[in-house]
């Protein structure tokens, strides 16, 4: 049984459907990227997994089975609408809400000293939360989720107002925890953080699964028939290419259906035309993102 | 520790260990106590215990029997003089606070003249005028006299006999059930409004979706109405210290009115079955306007409507002690956020019936019960709504609870 197994659920909020048919698994110890334009229903989806919203049909499965007080504690969530109590110091907050996770004072207190250290809050501490920068609330909101060590994470949209560095820190932080073996759900909108992060991906529009699968996968299906070659001068024609077109610098070959990419790269090395790149050509997942929702291209 | 003690921990010290919490703390009984001080600086200002002068020239008061003096008031020593001149001489050296002249014709034309350079004390008047009156009737057998000079010793007693006091008026013990329905009174509007801040501050500082991804609503509710209840009892215990420290104080002193401090638990035992549901149903309504509002400061301006209500009984009061059983009264006694002060008030002077505390009680049991529905609808419907304010009409629409 997976951490998440998320069956045929929908909802809706008057005349509006939220979520019309989702569904999902998540596998223990992967970063599930859960994508999808605005208003798509993914913030939805992820307040009916953790029981925030009843769906109208449907089955959720958390840690084994149906949301319970007990499980509260062993799942961290960073919502879409950040908070933290804004009038009291930082330290206490963090404390308090990890003290709401069932957290020993002693523990949480060592567990967010060394978080501090590591997001570069410890001075700020004692500082009222709202004393601080958006970018130090950020990463107050992660270790707020991290703090009481759960099993399973669900974070919307992480990377929002971090700078390069943080960014840097908040990924490793999440690779570690995978090594860990943390499954982690994340949402996002920025999806060179999904090539690099997640091992899996659900893209929901107006509310039901359009694309949900392996990242490596899912691109190899996009990829078409095509190369990518980068050499010092033109491509002459080419027998088994169909078109040649340039893409940033780039030649894009498509190839003939009968034709491989050995085929046309022992052609090239025979005409001796020197390469300074020759790959299988595979999409961006922001190209399959902008095909599956303008185009409808769902393969 | 059980979540729930978490949540009223944090609530409890998020306001008490506030500057303006000591201000909360103190206010009611400073306002007290000066409003007792006031009334007590403004009578003894009134009071003057100078001698004063009379020339008889009537000769009503040649035997100058001195009169009782009742109550704390101090005898107003009376100096008699055989001319207006040495009078005069005496109040210009302020000897005296002013002198009577009653002219040898006073018998037939009850007419006396009185002089001073300032109004004399209230205490002296009403000393000289006992004074003249026991010693007019100084030819009569002197009990008689002194009955007469005395007055008499009236006990108001309500119609069903189970109300009663001194025609002087209603002692502290008289007032006791009046005095706890107040601090009841201001418990329920400080308490639930802190309850207010705290459900409206989870929505302002959007930390509700994480809170209840933490705990149940049941155990936010019920941390928070706890750590509201925990600082509702320090203001009671507190104020409850001042107040006893006060009245053991001013029975030292031997001022009268503290001097009987007997009271009817019955009413007490009312005002105490009126109250607890009442808090329930304010808190409970408290909690609606938190969840609906878009900010702490939005809903104290909602939950001022609440105070108004409550206030009603004070502004009408007077129609009550007219007639404690007039309609007004009856009708204000089974409503709520009326109830605890109007029948408070009406128990001072009458046996309110038993049968109009127990429908009170249901009345507000049931307004409880209801707003506790409405305020889960409430907490529901608007939790995630941050910025943006729930409207009442939403509320009750069932197709909407699904939120």
């Amino acid at each position: 049984m997976h951490p998440i197994e998320v069956s045929q659920i929908a909802k809706s909020f008057g005349d509006t459907q939220a979520v019309v048919d989702v569904s999902f698994d998540v596998k223990g110890g992967e970063i599930f990227g859960l994508l999808g334009p605005n208003g798509a229903g993914k913030t939805t989806a992820i307040r009916i997994v953790l029981d925030i919203f009843q769906p109208d049909r449907g089955k959720v499965s958390i840690l084994g089975g149906p949301m319970s007080e007990d499980k509260k504690d062993r799942i961290g969530y960073m919502p879409e609408e950040r908070g933290l109590y804004q009038d009291i110091p930082l330290e206490r907050c963090l404390l308090y809400l990890a003290s709401l996770k069932g957290t020993p004072d002693q523990k949480a207190r060592k567990t967010l000293n060394d978080y501090l250290e590591r997001f570069d809050l410890a001075e700020h501490k004692s500082k009222k939360v709202k004393e601080l920068s958006k970018g130090m609330q950020q990463k107050a909101q992660i270790i707020n989720t991290l703090l009481h060590q759960p099993e399973l994470i669900i974070i919307d949209e992480p990377f929002t107002a971090l700078d390069p560095l943080n960014l840097q820190l908040v990924k490793d932080v999440m690779q570690e925890l995978r090594a860990q073996g943390v499954t982690i759900i994340m949402s996002t909108h920025q999806m060179q953080q999904v090539e690099e992060l997640c091992d899996r991906i659900l893209l929901i529009n107006d509310g039901i699964n359009v694309l949900y699968g392996n990242l490596d996968e899912i691109r190899q299906r996009f990829s078409g028939h095509a190369v990518m070659v980068r050499t010092g001068s033109n491509l002459p024609e080419l027998p088994g290419v169909k078109d040649i077109s340039s893409h940033n610098g780039d030649f894009k070959l498509t190839l003939m259906e009968d034709t491989t990419p050995q085929d046309v790269l022992k052609t090239l090395t025979a005409r001796d035309i020197i390469l300074e790149k020759f790959e299988i050509a595979v999409p961006t997942l922001s190209e399959i993102f902008i095909r599956v929702i303008e185009e409808g291209d769902a393969k | 520790m059980n979540k729930i003690w978490r949540v009223a921990l944090y609530e409890y010290r998020r306001n008490v260990f506030k500057k303006s919490f000591l201000f909360t703390l103190l206010s009611i009984p400073l306002m007290v106590a000066f409003s007792v001080g006031l009334g007590f600086v403004l009578t003894s200002l009134e009071n003057n215990d100078l001698p004063v002068g009379y020339i008889d020239q009537a000769h009503v008061m040649d035997k100058a029997i001195p009169a009782p003096v009742s109550g704390q008031s101090e005898p107003v020593i009376f100096i008699s003089f055989q001319s207006e001149n040495e009078a005069r001489a005496s109040l210009e050296a302020q000897e005296i606070q002013a002198y009577y002249v009653l002219p040898s014709d006073y018998l037939e034309t009850r007419r006396i003249e009185l002089v001073y350079a300032k109004k004399p004390g209230e205490n002296a008047v009403r000393q000289w005028y006992d004074f003249l009156q026991i010693n007019l009737l100084s030819d009569q057998p002197e009990e008689i006299a002194s009955r007469t000079a005395s007055g008499t010793d009236v006990t108001v007693r309500s119609l069903d006999g189970k109300r009663t006091m001194a025609d002087s008026g209603p002692t502290f013990g008289n007032f006791m059930p009046v005095f706890i329905s107040l601090a009841f009174l201001a418990l329920i509007l400080m308490s639930s409004g802190f309850l207010m801040g705290a459900v409206a501050e989870e929505k302002e500082n959007r930390t509700m979706e994480i809170v209840v991804t933490s705990i149940s609503p049941l155990q936010l509710i019920g941390g928070k109405l706890l750590g509201v209840i925990a600082i509702g009892l320090t203001l009671l215990v507190t104020w409850g210290l001042i107040v006893l420290a006060g009245v053991l104080a001013a029975r030292q002193m031997g001022i009268g009115w503290f001097q009987d401090l007997g009271m009817d638990w019955s009413v007490v035992l009312a005002t105490a079955a009126i109250a607890v549901p009442s808090y329930v149903l304010v808190s409970a309504l408290m909690i609606t306007i938190g969840t609906m509002v878009t900010s702490t400061q939005e809903g104290q301006s909602f939950s001022s409507i609440f105070i108004i209500f409550h206030m009603i009984p004070l502004y009408v009061g007077v129609a009550f002690l007219k007639n404690p059983a007039n309609s007004l009264a009856v009708t204000l006694s089974l409503l709520p956020f009326t109830s605890l002060m109007t029948i408070a008030m009406r128990n001072l002077f009458y046996s309110v019936p038993a049968w109009q505390v127990a429908v009170s009680v249901c009345v507000q049991t049931l307004g409880a019960l209801g707003a506790i529905w409405l305020a889960s609808r409430a907490f529901r419907l608007g939790m995630l709504r941050y910025g943006q304010r729930l409207r009442w009409r939403r509320l009750f629409q069932s197709r909407q609870l699904g939120e």
